[in-house]
């Protein structure tokens, strides 16, 4: 085989990687804009109605009954309430998960103690563990311990696994400092505060970001564990787009699909963009 | 004005096993002086400047500076700055802030910081390079944004752990010299660490030789080299030729005595007596081809170039002799027969064998 052709074939099979990986999110996107509210499978024309209609902008089309349409636009209150529970979950769950996870990172890597193997182990447990174990676990726990489910109970569940994974990401970066640059703060004159500030945390800083972006990612994804964990006051996005498969697909399914993946680029790109700006 | 008495330090292995970093070592530096502590690694030289600096805690002994004790101190509050082996610039400031560190946690205003880090710029040469990060700089240059950094606080004491050992060898050089100024410049005592013995004879006042976690002798560079207490520090400090001897006559001011093999030197007979071993130390560079002296044969030569290295057996047998010499067209070669010159006075004979 001339060098050509196989780098044609690499190229080919390359093609084919990214294609296996996009299509199925491509195709999401693609009927999105698609006018069929029967067979959403079926391109009937280009429309933006299943987004104006999420968003409640526009009055639904001629082939929903009147006795319907109050119907739909309670769902789509649903929906942007799971949204906003969502958000709102994701958002303590970050805070809380990166500061404890980094301070668990900081405080695994810099002190020297009897039990930290042990520790390093338990920290990483949560993430190992099977999403329907830990899900069942924490309904078991909260009924125990008669907590009501709600907004609350989520979050508890979600940073009890979300401290791993910033454990993790902060630690692989700590791991990489040298340990000289906090003696030589020491050196200067900087108490262990002022190294903590000034150094420390502005070393940590894109593995702290990293962890968080991924917290707040995992966190708006989750659907097994806040599935066992949420009342029904308050349902998560993931949960509420599992329960409308369930009753039958709706197209508004793509849209909403589409709007988490332009999200989930608009995190990811802002991730990238301030990491390739720290990194020096 | 540092005093350190008894400095003891012993570490625990993470097999349980106990390892003497420091055994009682008792140190004095004076004001504005240049002592080198000097010793293969694992000899306690780095714990040594650890404990002064504070980032290592003492199992007994005590650190006084000025009289005042450090040894309840933490390092953020001794008057000690370091200059770290690997640097430990800080990536994410510039240069310039880099170099202010120190004011910038004191509270120093921003007016009267800049005009001290542009001087501490100046003082090691890089005025134009404090805008840049760390990371765009050579290693030189980073060797001397740490210098810079640690001497910007006017500390009484500026640690160095094996700051040149990243550079390369004429740099190296460079910066030896240009340290040795630099402190004769700001008046401040250096303690300087490092395993090289050529760079601790070049810019030391007083040289700490160190081994297991003790002191083995302390002294000027040319002490040192020439009257070495013990063969760890004859053989640690440059190449050399050592023999075991045994006294067999004193004629007048030579003491004549012999190897195992047969060897015969002759030394000084100043404290030598008859029937007496004894251990002497003769450096290559005090051996020269002669008409007498040592009969042997040279096995190889080594092309240094200013110098050659000859390797010579003596003819009673016994170990090879080491032998530099200049290079030239009646230069010894391989397989000729050789004697070698020496005078006696230069014979060094351990006072601890």
């Amino acid at each position: 085989m001339t060098p050509r052709v196989a780098q044609m074939g690499l190229g080919a099979f390359s093609l084919l990687f990214f294609a296996f990986i996009y299509a199925p999110l491509l195709i999401i996107i693609v009927y999105s804009f698609n006018s069929n509210p029967v067979n959403m499978m079926l391109w009937d024309h280009f429309t933006l109605e299943w987004y104006t209609g999420l968003f409640g902008l526009s009055e639904r089309g001629p082939e929903i009954g009147d006795q319907n349409r109050s119907l739909y636009l309670e769902s789509t209150d649903q929906m942007l309430h799971a949204l906003r529970t969502s958000l709102t979950v994701a958002a303590f769950t970050t805070t809380i998960a990166t500061v404890v996870g980094t301070a668990t990172a900081i405080a695994l890597n810099r002190f020297r103690f009897r039990a930290r193997r042990f520790y390093n182990g338990f920290m990483l447990l949560p993430m190992m563990m099977p999403d329907i174990v830990l899900g069942i676990g924490l309904l078991i726990f909260f009924v125990t311990i008669g907590l009501n489910l709600s907004i609350v109970t989520i979050i508890i569940g979600h940073c009890t696994f979300l401290i791993s994974y910033v454990f993790i990401v902060v630690q692989a970066r700590i791991a990489g400092i040298d340990p000289a640059l906090e003696e030589a703060s020491a050196d200067l004159g900087a108490s262990e505060w002022v190294t903590l500030r000034k150094v420390l945390l502005p070393q940590l800083a894109p593995g702290i970001l990293g962890g968080a972006l991924l917290a707040f990612v995992i966190s708006m994804d989750d659907l097994v564990i806040t599935y066992f964990i949420a009342g029904t006051e308050s349902t998560t996005l993931p949960v509420f787009i599992f329960g409308m498969i369930r009753r039958g697909v709706k197209p508004e399914i793509n849209a909403i699909a589409t709007l988490m993946i332009l999200a989930s680029v608009i995190i990811a790109g802002f991730g990238l963009w301030l990491r390739a700006r720290k990194t020096d | 004005m540092l005093e350190i008495r008894g400095a003891r330090r012993i570490f625990t292995t993470p097999e349980g096993g106990k390892v003497t970093a420091l055994d009682r070592v008792d140190l004095n530096v004076d004001e504005n002086e240049f002592v080198t502590l000097l010793g293969p690694s694992g000899c306690g030289k780095t714990t040594l400047l650890r404990a002064i600096s504070g980032f290592e805690m003492l199992d007994g002994g005590t650190v006084r500076l000025e009289g005042a004790d450090l040894s309840k101190l933490a390092p953020f509050r001794r008057p000690i700055n370091t200059v770290f082996q690997s640097y430990a610039l800080f990536g994410h400031m510039s240069v310039a802030r880099n170099v202010g560190y120190a004011l910038e946690v004191r509270g120093v205003d921003r007016a009267a910081r800049e005009r001290k880090v542009s001087d501490a710029l100046e003082t090691v040469g890089l005025s134009d390079m404090g805008s840049r990060r760390p990371s765009q700089l050579s290693g030189g240059q980073r060797q001397r944004v740490a210098l810079a950094r640690a001497i910007i606080a006017e500390p009484r004491l500026l640690l160095l752990d094996e700051p040149l050992s990243a550079l390369d060898r004429n740099l190296r050089q460079q910066m030896q010299l240009e340290l040795k100024a630099l402190q004769a410049r700001l008046g401040i005592a250096f303690i300087f660490v490092t395993h090289d013995q050529e760079e601790a004879l070049t810019m030391s006042d007083r040289v700490v030789v160190m081994r297991e976690g003790r002191i083995e002798q302390i002294g000027t560079p040319r002490e040192i080299y020439r009257h070495p207490r013990n063969r760890f520090v004859t053989e640690f400090i440059g190449e050399t030729n050592i023999f075991a001897l045994t006294v067999d006559r004193i004629e007048g001011d030579l003491a004549r005595a012999r190897t195992a093999e047969g060897t015969c030197l002759s030394l000084p007979a100043a404290g030598r007596s008859r029937g007496e071993a004894v251990t002497a130390v003769l450096r290559p560079e005090s051996l020269h081809p002669g008409a007498e002296g040592i009969a042997g044969t040279v096995m190889r030569s080594v092309y240094l170039g200013s110098d050659l290295v000859i390797f010579v057996r003596p003819e009673a047998g016994g170990a090879e002799i080491r032998v530099t010499t200049r290079d030239g067209a009646d230069a010894p070669m391989t397989g000729d027969a050789i004697n070698l010159a020496y005078d006696p006075a230069v014979i060094h004979i351990l006072e601890d064998r």
